[in-house]
């Protein structure tokens, strides 16, 4: 255990020193939401309700996921995906580590920052701009932090194994981009579960990325009561363990391959 | 002992003629050497779907914003991407400046007779775009033939004017902000990438941000020439549509601040080893 | 008439100051400390048409500086350049159509395509016409033995091959002058041969000029006639390489393995103060002398008088030692070429 732990702090440190990318990288995502977020303002402008969210309440919204998203961002992202590109797979398995394990340790690290470094703008911008609704009872609070926490994990699984897949491609740019589409539309990044026609709502439901926003958000809004939320939050374990295994079972046969057919 | 020196000039057809004569050798080598550019055409255009069914779910609670309906801003949408997919198939090379500059790869371009943005422009090729280009176009196409346009033969010069500059800027934005590489040498291409999504702003009509922000899109980073001025003229909104006869000159301004930015980047560089 | 002219050319690179650890880092966030690096201190060089010219000096001298500077690719700090009567940096097309570089291990062709697609692509760059073409790229895959490999791309070539291509690939525009960084490192004898041989051909047929930095000293015994060794960014030797030989052509190095210790070292040649001794190892020596003031015979009788000999063995001079030594400062070339050994040459 004690080796992760440092792996993370090491992560936590080597964003630290890649500060400015880090950074800008934040930032862009930052001008996503504020073009998204004037969107909304004028497609709200004359309505008091679509699709049952009010204005107070799709503000919430954007802030939540934009904060669920900027957790294992990018620039996370391309460093598990850089990991199995780069060919060093090879040597981190003449290291006594878990390569899954190692990655999330990593990840998790920097999310550390991430999350600090998000949360710290979207209190200003709460405080200072927006004006949101925070959720009314601890009770809620606390199942939105759980299910926050199990965001990330959720993430994690899904980017753990979208990367593995780039032993089969040396396209990784192609494979990041074409999952962060599916991400995207999948989890209620662009638009609420709500704004969907019933298929792909039913769709998005039964797959795993609904994990990664809309069950925080959901939450967040107070948009199911807590015996809704627990439930939500067994999917996500399910899903977590679910992604978990994949990964495990990708990466046993990769590294056969590997080892049979040399790096 | 016999030499004669060549000379060199560079006329716009010479330009011309080695950009396409090094353009179709990077294409051939791409097509014998990587095989799965097919994974980036599809995620590129895949990518580019999705944010059109946004749009179209957005639009199917709500027929208008701001006066402008669902495949006007579809095409400002669309041009957004389809600019990007110009800029990656054709120019793709301004993203790779980071790795010219710090490699000490632009010492090759240096001692050659021919012009230093000519051989950035051609040092790769984005397949990728394809997939902007296509899915881009096609949205283009469907929203011109759903809205109402007045077409004449005025009409369909300045749109060729106006669209032509479009690209122009958003190659000069490209090339500008990757400038940046000779001053920003340690964060890999975030800077160029964070001025890249400040297109984001003009997926959407720039009348709905606040007016620093307008301001900042027309005369600062001015992607409102991508996509939202085209549009203007092509759908001959009148509040905005006068603004296309600066076009030319915000693609004139564009790639001014990128020849500079450039030059005075080329007097900084240091090549390698040191 | 010549064809480079530098006065006083200075390159400064700023570089910046990091300090280690984690405080370094947060320190450097907000304060950012620059030192200047003058890679090139102020230099004079002119080169005539024709000449070839080694330019040498240890790693980090400011030999590629220089180069680059020449070669349009750096922007001189300060000084004035001329080559062929323009201003590389400034008039960058004129100065290109009459230069031909090759930067050591960097490639100057394309990386995915073909060897004979690269040279036609850069016959069409240069504008070169086609019958010049033909002539020179038939002569260049002769003489540089590239027929077994002109349709692989650059990234199939081994090392030798690719400088090869290199130089076809810089010359085939018949430059002026060529600029070599490093062209034969790490290559295998017989490459190099043929690399020495085909820049000498075009320097005897075409009068092209040379300028060469090397630490291969083969290549410029090989290749030029005027040697200018630079130094901390600042030119320490300029002159012909024959005349370096002859003044040093008094060093000699004599190697001896004893069989026992020496009674009394010191004592040896307390008569000769320019003798220098060194211990290469136990019962190792090595001594270097004037063979004008003192012969081998007469070390090797002295020595004998101290400890018994069990070998050894004497080192011719080569030109590799006297630029070392150089180098560290323990010869004084200035001195060499007023050297009674060299003026006798001379005359």
């Amino acid at each position: 255990m004690k080796k992760y732990v440092s792996l993370a702090v090491c992560s936590m440190q080597n964003t630290l020193s890649y500060r400015l990318s880090f950074v800008l990288n934040f930032l862009g995502s930052f001008i996503a939401l504020l073009a998204t977020y004037f969107l909304w303002r004028a497609i709200y402008d004359g309505q008091s309700e679509l699709a049952g969210f009010d204005w107070n309440q799709m503000k919430s919204y954007l802030l939540v996921t934009f904060f669920a998203n900027s957790m294992l961002s990018y620039y996370s992202e391309s460093g598990i995906t850089n990991k199995v590109m780069d060919g060093t797979v090879a040597m981190d398995l003449l290291k006594p580590l878990n390569f899954q394990k190692a990655r999330l340790a990593e990840s998790l690290g920097s999310c550390v920052l991430e999350g600090l470094l998000s949360a710290v703008l979207i209190s200003v911008l709460a405080i200072a701009a927006f004006g949101i609704p925070m959720p009314v009872d601890g009770v809620s609070g606390i199942l939105f932090a759980i299910s926050m926490l199990s965001s990330i994990l959720v993430k994690f699984g899904i980017v753990y194994c979208t990367a593995l897949i780039c032993f089969y491609t040396t396209s990784g740019f192609g494979v990041i981009w074409a999952r962060m589409a599916v991400t995207n539309l999948l989890s209620g990044a662009l638009v609420p579960f709500a704004f969907f026609p019933d298929w792909l709502r039913n769709v998005a439901m039964a797959l795993p990325f609904q994990g990664i926003v809309n069950t925080p958000t959901t939450i967040f809004l107070g948009m199911s009561d807590t015996r809704e939320a627990i439930l939500l939050i067994a999917v996500q374990w399910f899903w977590i363990a679910a992604l978990w295994l994949l990964g495990r079972s990708m990466w046993g046969w990769a590294v056969r391959q590997i080892t049979i057919h040399g790096g | 002992m016999t030499r004669t020196t060549l000379s060199v000039r560079n006329t716009p057809r010479r330009i011309l003629f080695l950009y396409r004569r090094l353009f179709g050798q990077q294409l051939k080598a791409i097509l014998e050497y990587s095989s799965d550019f097919y994974v980036m055409i599809g995620a590129a255009a895949f990518t580019q779907i999705v944010g059109f069914l946004f749009l179209w779910v957005v639009f199917s609670r709500i027929p208008v914003i701001q006066g402008w309906g669902f495949w006007e801003v579809a095409f400002m949408y669309a041009m957004i991407y389809f600019s990007e997919g110009v800029g990656s198939l054709f120019f793709e090379g301004t993203w790779r400046m980071l790795r010219l500059v710090n490699m000490g790869e632009l010492d090759r371009y240096l001692v050659r007779p021919m012009p230093i943005v000519l051989q950035i422009f051609c040092t790769g090729i984005g397949m990728n775009g394809i997939g902007n280009i296509a899915i881009g176009g096609a949205i283009i196409g469907m929203s011109l033939y759903h809205v109402d346009i007045d077409w004449s033969i005025t009409s369909v010069l300045s749109a060729l004017v106006v669209l032509a500059s479009a690209l122009a800027v958003r190659i000069g934005i490209n090339l500008a902000a990757n400038c940046s590489a000779f001053w920003i040498r340690t964060s890999g291409n975030a800077f160029p990438i964070m001025v890249h999504n400040m297109g984001e702003f003009a997926k959407y009509p720039i009348t709905i941000y606040s007016l620093g922000l307008q301001l900042f899109l027309a005369l600062g980073v001015p992607f409102a020439f991508v996509s939202f001025v085209p549009a203007a003229v092509l759908f001959g909104k009148e509040d905005w549509a006068a603004y296309g006869w600066l076009s030319p000159l915000a693609a004139a301004y564009v790639f001014g601040i990128a020849l500079l930015l450039l030059r005075i980047g080329l007097r900084r560089y240091e090549s390698s080893g040191n | 008439m010549s064809l480079i002219e530098a006065k006083g050319l200075r390159k400064v690179f700023r570089q910046a100051v990091k300090e280690p650890g984690l405080r370094g880092a947060v320190k450097h966030l907000f304060t950012q400390r620059y030192v200047d690096k003058h890679a090139v201190d102020g230099i004079d060089l002119t080169i005539r048409e024709g000449e070839t010219v080694a330019y040498v000096g240890p790693n980090g001298a400011g030999k590629s500086t220089t180069i680059k500077m020449l070669s349009g690719v750096l922007v001189p700090t300060s000084g004035e350049l001329r080559v062929d009567g323009f201003v590389p940096h400034k008039q960058r097309m004129e100065n290109a159509v009459r230069i031909g570089a090759v930067f050591g291990q960097r490639t100057q062709l394309w990386w995915d395509i073909p060897v004979r697609e690269s040279l036609n692509l850069l016959k069409d760059i240069y504008q070169v016409p086609e019958d010049a073409f033909r002539r020179n790229l038939d002569a260049f895959v002769e003489l540089l033995g590239m027929e077994e490999f002109i349709h692989l791309s650059a990234r199939k070539l081994s090392l030798g091959q690719r400088m090869r291509a290199d130089l076809a690939a810089a010359l085939l525009h018949d430059p002026k002058i060529v600029y070599l960084d490093e062209p034969t490192i790490g290559l295998d004898v017989s490459v190099k041969q043929k690399i020495r041989s085909f820049i000498k051909q075009m320097n005897r047929d075409k009068g092209t000029t040379l300028l060469l930095t090397t630490h291969d000293l083969g290549d410029i015994e090989d290749l030029c006639e005027r040697l200018v060794i630079i130094d901390h960014g600042r030119i320490i030797y300029d002159g012909s390489l024959q005349a370096v030989k002859d003044a040093f052509a008094r060093e000699r190095t004599i190697h001896l393995q004893l069989g026992s210790e020496l009674a009394e070292p010191s004592l040896l040649f307390s008569d000769l103060p320019e003798v220098g001794m060194d211990r290469t190892g136990p019962y190792r020596l090595a001594i270097r002398f004037d063979r004008f003031r003192i012969t081998a015979s007469e070390i090797v009788k002295r020595i004998i008088s101290q400890a018994d000999v069990a070998d050894f063995h004497i080192d011719e001079p080569n030109i590799e030692s006297i630029i070392r030594r150089v180098y560290e400062g323990s010869l004084d070339l200035e001195l060499a070429a007023e050297s009674p050994v060299a003026a006798s040459r001379e005359a």
